[in-house]
């Protein structure tokens, strides 16, 4: 299963992967920077496994994301 | 001139921070988190960060400035206002806004408010608007110099003020980038990146080389330079007298993102003019030292004048990155400083330097100290030079603390085309 991996440190919150893929990225209310919804925090990246229909999305949020900190690892 | 003029500096490190305060800065300006127009930057401050800059500058007697001036989304407003929160509570002077909302929460809970350029203020009917929620606002960089007086005319004609009670204040960019776009207004970088200039994560391809193609025929329009959206830096530095007499209260120099020794530079020399104008010592033999001055330091080439004197476009840069006449070669670390001689110990990890060569040293807490190796030593032995590898001592009147960075400066060929 390919995985994602966020250094979400980076965000500046511009809602472009929540845009994409909304099932899997949100908004914290609190820092204003995204969540990749069901990730776990490795050191300093936030990772998680997604199933492959949800690929094309994520490759979207990954491509539009304007800091590059959204890693797709197949 | 009833009250004295502020000279406001960039800080986008401590190194900058403590050049802009050496050299004579009023006023410094940063940024934490991500609502602020340097958010994609390398070391963008933090919000621990912002206690330790507003204790420093306290006890340099010089005003701090947040900026918050980046648009905002809904789910920005809880960060918006932890932000403003935490500014008002540790004493920031004021935070610098250019969305609504960040102005409104910051004059709720009373913290100071000035309007950033990304608003654009162009007109003193705008600038009555904004004076309900500021006391200070800076101009758009792209009016007139004709403009901007009409308006401090106004303001005083109309007494407008702000929430403070005083007239409002007019704060003008007197140095450094101009943007392709009236600022805050370009959507070139959010168009072609998704990267957006007003979320602070502009990616700068206006200052690309750029072609033109015809679609049809697939001829290249021959263009003496391709650099055609990218503008030179401002420098007012020849007109300083003229800006002050207009009423200006407050000089903005840009460059968050620049090194400490821009900082120092800028600061240093618009400082002495400043300084020399009320003096009555503002002379054209000064101008062209503080030129040459500023030439030193990063610059796309100047623009003297830029909008304020109403020239014609076409000053574009004609080159990639900076056109300074000075470029900085990293030697090495700083060791040790004795404080009872005055000598620096350095380790040496590049080049060569030798007895006479211009040098820079910066730190978080030193600043910038830029000299001349008067004298030289290995081993406590005097030499001419030393290369990489050495250890090297030699007298630096100023402290010099461990870790600091050494850099030689040297004379750059710029035989790029304008």
């Amino acid at each position: 299963m390919p995985k994602i991996a966020h250094y979400r440190e980076k965000c500046i919150g511009c809602n472009s992967c929540v845009e994409q893929a909304p099932d899997r990225w949100k908004i914290s209310e609190a820092d204003g920077k995204s969540i990749l919804i069901g990730s776990k925090k490795k050191g300093e990246v936030f990772v998680t496994e997604i199933r492959m229909d949800e690929l094309e999305a994520n490759e979207r949020a990954a491509r539009d994301c304007p800091v590059r900190i959204i890693k797709i690892l197949k | 001139m009833n009250k004295s003029i502020e000279i406001m500096a960039p800080a986008g490190s401590y190194e900058s921070l403590m050049a802009a305060i050496n050299a004579g800065a009023n006023s410094v300006y940063f940024g934490i988190e991500q609502l602020n127009m340097r958010a994609r930057a390398a070391n963008n401050f933090t919000t621990e960060d912002l206690k330790k800059i507003v204790k420093i500058c306290k006890e340099h007697n010089v005003k701090t400035y947040l900026t918050l001036n980046t648009i905002m989304y809904d789910h920005d407003i809880t960060l918006m206002k932890k932000i403003c929160d935490t500014a008002k509570e540790e004493g920031v002077t004021a935070a610098i806004c250019s969305d609504v909302a960040a102005m409104s929460y910051a004059k709720e809970i009373g913290l100071e408010v000035h309007i950033s350029t990304q608003a654009n203020v162009s007109n003193f009917e705008t600038v009555k608007f904004y004076a309900q929620f500021a006391d200070v606002i800076v101009l758009a960089r792209e009016l007139t110099f004709k403009q901007v007086k009409r308006i401090t005319e106004n303001i005083e004609k109309e007494q407008v003020k702000g929430p403070s009670g005083n007239l409002v204040e007019i704060e003008l960019f007197i140095h450094g980038a101009l943007c392709v776009a009236v600022s805050g207004k370009c959507y070139m970088s959010l168009a072609t990146y998704n990267s957006s200039a007003n979320r602070g994560a502009c990616l700068q391809n206006c200052r690309r080389s750029y072609k033109v193609i015809d679609e049809e025929t697939g001829d290249e329009l021959v263009i003496d330079n391709k650099y055609i959206m990218s503008p030179k830096d401002l420098c007012t530095i020849g007109f300083i007298d003229k800006i002050l007499d207009s009423g200006v209260k407050v000089l903005k120099i840009e460059g968050r993102g620049r090194a400490p020794d821009y900082v120092h530079t800028t600061v240093g020399c618009y400082r002495e003019a400043v300084d020399s104008y009320k003096e009555g010592t503002y002379t054209e033999e000064k101008i062209n030292v503080w030129t040459k001055r500023l030439e030193t330091v990063f610059n796309r080439g100047f623009w003297h004048g830029g909008y304020y004197l109403g020239k014609q476009l076409g000053e574009w840069s004609g080159i990639y990155g900076s056109k300074t006449t000075k470029e900085k070669k990293y030697l090495g670390l700083a060791k040790n400083y004795f404080m009872k001689p005055k000598i620096a110990e350095f380790q040496l990890e590049a080049f060569e330097v030798k007895v006479g060569d211009e040098i820079l040293i910066t730190g978080p807490t030193t600043g910038v100290i830029q000299m001349n190796i008067e004298s030289l030593f290995k081993d406590e032995k005097k030499v001419d030079s030393a290369v990489k590898g050495d250890e090297i001592t030699f007298p630096v009147s100023e402290k010099v603390r461990p870790n600091d960075k050494l850099f030689l400066i040297v004379d750059v060929k710029n035989d790029k085309p304008n």
